[in-house]
């Protein structure tokens, strides 16, 4: 799909992140995993350390403070919202929507459209793509866009490859309509004929949770897991990151004309830093322009990489003025999706700690 | 919030029912109640037959049949849909979403957007809104929806209250660019304070799906139900019905200049015989303009009663008249819905039975 | 392609003193989800070529590993 928008922009975001931060140093020998097997996979990976939710907050709870935060500095009032939308795969029910919860919450009044959506890695761009439909219409007011995931409810603590790189986090981003034309440049395909390489089997309707389904299983060497925890066929996810990503960024900067060097920041989802240098010296980008780091400092947070990127290592210059930047998210579906648009002045561009309100 | 769209039209409605029946005459045993009061209940709420699914049988495997019967017939192109709404509270999955299941499974194209919705009984007026705003984008030409749940997977057997209401289904709706210059209105309003006055309270994340969520308990009004079932506070969903309802569908005529006597016809969800019988009086609509037969005939199947209420009562008229109609979805969330549009050269629409 | 180099990688990778054509690769200990992701790094980044999830794992001993990647330079 390709499209243009106009006369729209991210107004503000802010990234909740839970204060509990475990460090793969601590944490590795609990993988039966030798020191020197535990070195390597550090430095390949970008591992370091990740945040982690307490057993009792959700990923609505990490956005329900980043949307305080907006509202008690003004940032955002509660008349000026017209529609909550939230993007996760870890929502509080599965009946009632969870923007609806929070709508309550946070006494919205009835005009307000409360959406979930399930989307995963890619769902910052899906809920940009949701944000500007929605401000197409001219009664529509400013939109929140709610992107929370706690992936490390869904992951199995003895999965030394995927858990050290998992995190949870929640943002809370306001898009808007503007004066300026600021054309929005946005390509997204998905293929579900692949959605099997990213997949949580048990805990819906396919198969319900049962004991059974709960029960953690080594499936290879130092990777235990239950039919209720993810899993991933990592050579496809390879695969994909390598040829279908790629090509879409390039679809991108043509589209929007512009070129490695008219892009200052390449916003890329986080999976972790090994792919990213792949697709960095792949694509020829200048790796100074695609920061990798948000993954070991973080962990890979599904779709609140791209706005906690943008907090970590842009924030004080996006809040300054407005910069050419590219962002691309891929992940589960599968789906993949690049905007390419003018981001800035941003009247906050934060990342915080939980507090529990 | 009000909206107006121009140019989009309905262009097809199928949806598909599972081939297995209950009945509630047989199931009121299951319950207990005195038979005395079962029957009444049957008599005022309409309960008689509903669908439901075989064990195992998902939401997806009810779209890919739909769709396949479509392609089948030349009704519809596989390469021909550059957008697949699904809105359902009852997923395949978490992860990944069950639209890019059904896209995988249907090998549709790559350049095409899937996106999971969760909503429920107004899920159809969302997502005819959804399909309306996609397409704005000269992209997008057709647009299929699909309101499914397989929600009798999570009743209580041992629930009066829930169980016998609710059918499975799936509606597929076909949605594109209209030549007419043919203006739709809608109203859509929420209140998430009245969040758990439909809700399954485990299996998510606040409360995940442990042994002890699967527990049967007493709840105290000789219903049997666990935190992994479906609940409804009835009371309440009467009362929301009756009070939000009949002033969003006044205010929604007026945004058109209509008034309820140019409608054909009321198209509302479905949840049973009483609650819309109460409601087009207090709407002071005849009962023959508020059809209320689709709870006797499948059950309450969620987002999928208004498409089905098409099919069922006016699927022949159709086929060589326009009628102007109001549908109205109120539901979980808590969140009421209306649109008005007309209704004209539907290519398809009929009830098929899953096997 | 030049094989005794191609092996040398694939020792690098396998964190192995030597790998042998007719070495199997799953008998290594090295030969663990991250090595297989290196493979296909090494494959894309050196060879130019890409090896689907589902042709790895058919895969048995290095050299049909190193015949695979030639023949998909072709």
């Amino acid at each position: 799909m390709k499209h243009i928008f106009r006369n729209k922009k991210i107004g503000a975001t802010v990234t909740v992140v839970p204060k509990e931060e475990r460090r793969f140093d601590d944490e590795y020998p609990g993988y039966k995993l030798t020191e020197e097997k535990a070195k390597k996979f550090k430095k390949m990976m970008g591992v370091d350390r990740h945040r982690i939710a307490a057993p009792d907050v959700t990923a609505s709870d990490l956005c329900l403070c980043g949307t305080r935060w907006l509202l008690d500095r003004g940032l955002l009032k509660k008349e000026e919202i017209g529609a909550v939308l939230f993007v996760s795969q870890t929502p509080d029910y599965f009946i009632p929507p969870t923007s609806n919860v929070l709508q309550g919450v946070l006494g919205l009044d009835h005009d307000v459209i409360a959406l979930d959506i399930n989307q995963g890695c890619t769902g910052f761009l899906v809920g940009l793509l949701q944000a500007f439909l929605m401000l197409e219409m001219p009664s529509m007011r400013k939109i929140l866009l709610l992107n929370g995931d706690t992936c490390s409810k869904q992951m199995s603590r003895f999965n030394r490859i995927n858990y050290p790189l998992t995190g949870d986090a929640g943002s809370a981003t306001i898009i808007e309509r503007c004066e300026e034309d600021n054309p929005i440049f946005c390509l997204m395909n998905m293929d579900g004929t692949r959605h099997q390489a990213l997949m949580i089997p048990a805990g819906a309707y396919r198969q319900p949770s049962t004991p059974e389904t709960l029960v953690p299983r080594e499936v290879e060497e130092g990777v235990v897991r239950s039919l209720q925890h993810m899993q991933m066929d990592g050579p496809a996810i390879f695969n994909f990151t390598m040829e279908d990503v790629p090509k879409q960024i390039e679809a991108a900067l043509s589209f929007s004309g512009d070129s490695r060097d008219s892009i200052e920041y390449f916003l890329l989802h986080q999976p972790n830093e090994f792919i990213l240098k792949q697709m960095t010296a792949k694509m020829k980008i200048e790796p100074a322009k695609l920061p990798s780091n948000i993954v070991g400092i973080y962990g890979n947070t599904s779709s609140v990489t791209v706005p906690q990127n943008m907090a970590h290592n842009f924030g004080a210059e996006l809040e300054q003025k407005s910069h050419r930047v590219l962002m691309s998210a891929f992940g589960t579906g599968l789906s993949w999706a690049t905007m390419v648009m003018n981001l800035g002045p941003l009247a906050a561009c934060k990342i915080m700690d939980y507090e529990p309100v | 919030m009000k909206f107006t769209f121009h140019r989009k039209r309905i262009a097809g409605l199928l949806t598909v029912v599972p081939a297995r029946e209950k009945c509630f005459l047989e199931e009121m045993h299951n319950f207990n109640f005195p038979e005395s009061r079962s029957l009444k209940l049957k008599e005022v709420m309409g309960f008689d037959k509903r669908r439901v699914v075989e064990p195992g049988v998902c939401v997806s495997d009810l779209a890919v049949f739909g769709l396949r019967h479509l392609f089948d017939r030349g009704l519809l192109k596989p390469d021909e849909i550059d957008a697949l709404i699904l809105v359902t509270q009852s997923p395949d999955y978490f992860m990944p979403p069950t639209s890019n299941v059904i896209q995988g499974r249907l090998n549709l194209k790559q350049d095409m957007i899937c996106l999971d919705i969760s909503q429920g009984c107004a899920g159809f007026v969302i997502g005819l809104m959804q399909a309306f705003m996609l397409l704005e984008q000269e992209s997008v030409k057709k647009v299929v929806l699909i309101n499914a749940d397989v929600l009798s997977r999570k009743t209580s057997p041992k629930d009066r209250n829930i169980r016998p209401l609710i059918g499975d289904a799936a509606a597929i709706t076909l949605v594109e660019r209209d030549t007419e210059d043919s203006i739709i209105h809608a109203r859509l309003k929420m209140d998430g304070r009245r969040a758990n006055t439909l809700i399954v309270p485990a299996g998510g994340m606040r409360m995940p799906s442990t042994p002890e969520t699967a527990m049967l308990e007493d709840v105290g009004d000789n219903n049997l139900r666990a935190k992994d079932h479906f609940y409804m506070d009835g009371t309440e969903v009467f009362n929301f019905v009756q009070v939000e309802v009949p002033p969003l569908i006044d205010e929604l005529l007026a945004d058109a200049g209509r008034s309820a006597a140019d409608m054909d016809y009321f198209l509302c969800h479905q949840p049973n015989r009483f609650m819309l019988q109460k409601l087009a009086d207090k709407m002071k609509v005849p009962h023959d303009r508020m059809p209320n037969n689709l709870v006797e005939r499948f059950g309450n199947t969620s987002g999928a009663t208004i498409p089905m209420v098409i099919t069922c009562n006016l699927a022949e008229r159709l086929e060589r008249e326009k009628l102007y109609v109001c549908l109205a979805g109120f539901g979980v969330g808590l969140t009421w819905s209306a649109m008005l549009l007309q209704l004209n050269k539907v290519h398809f629409n009929n009830i098929i039975e899953y096997k | 392609m030049n094989k005794p180099e191609f092996y040398q990688r694939l020792a690098e990778i396998l964190d192995a003193e030597e790998v042998k054509p007719e070495n199997i690769l799953k008998d290594f200990e090295g030969w663990d989800s991250l090595a297989v992701l290196s493979v296909l790094a090494m494959a894309d980044a050196k060879y130019g070529v890409s090896i689907k999830a589902e042709e790895i794992r058919a895969i048995n001993t290095a050299e049909e590993l190193a015949n695979l990647i030639a023949s998909k330079q072709k």
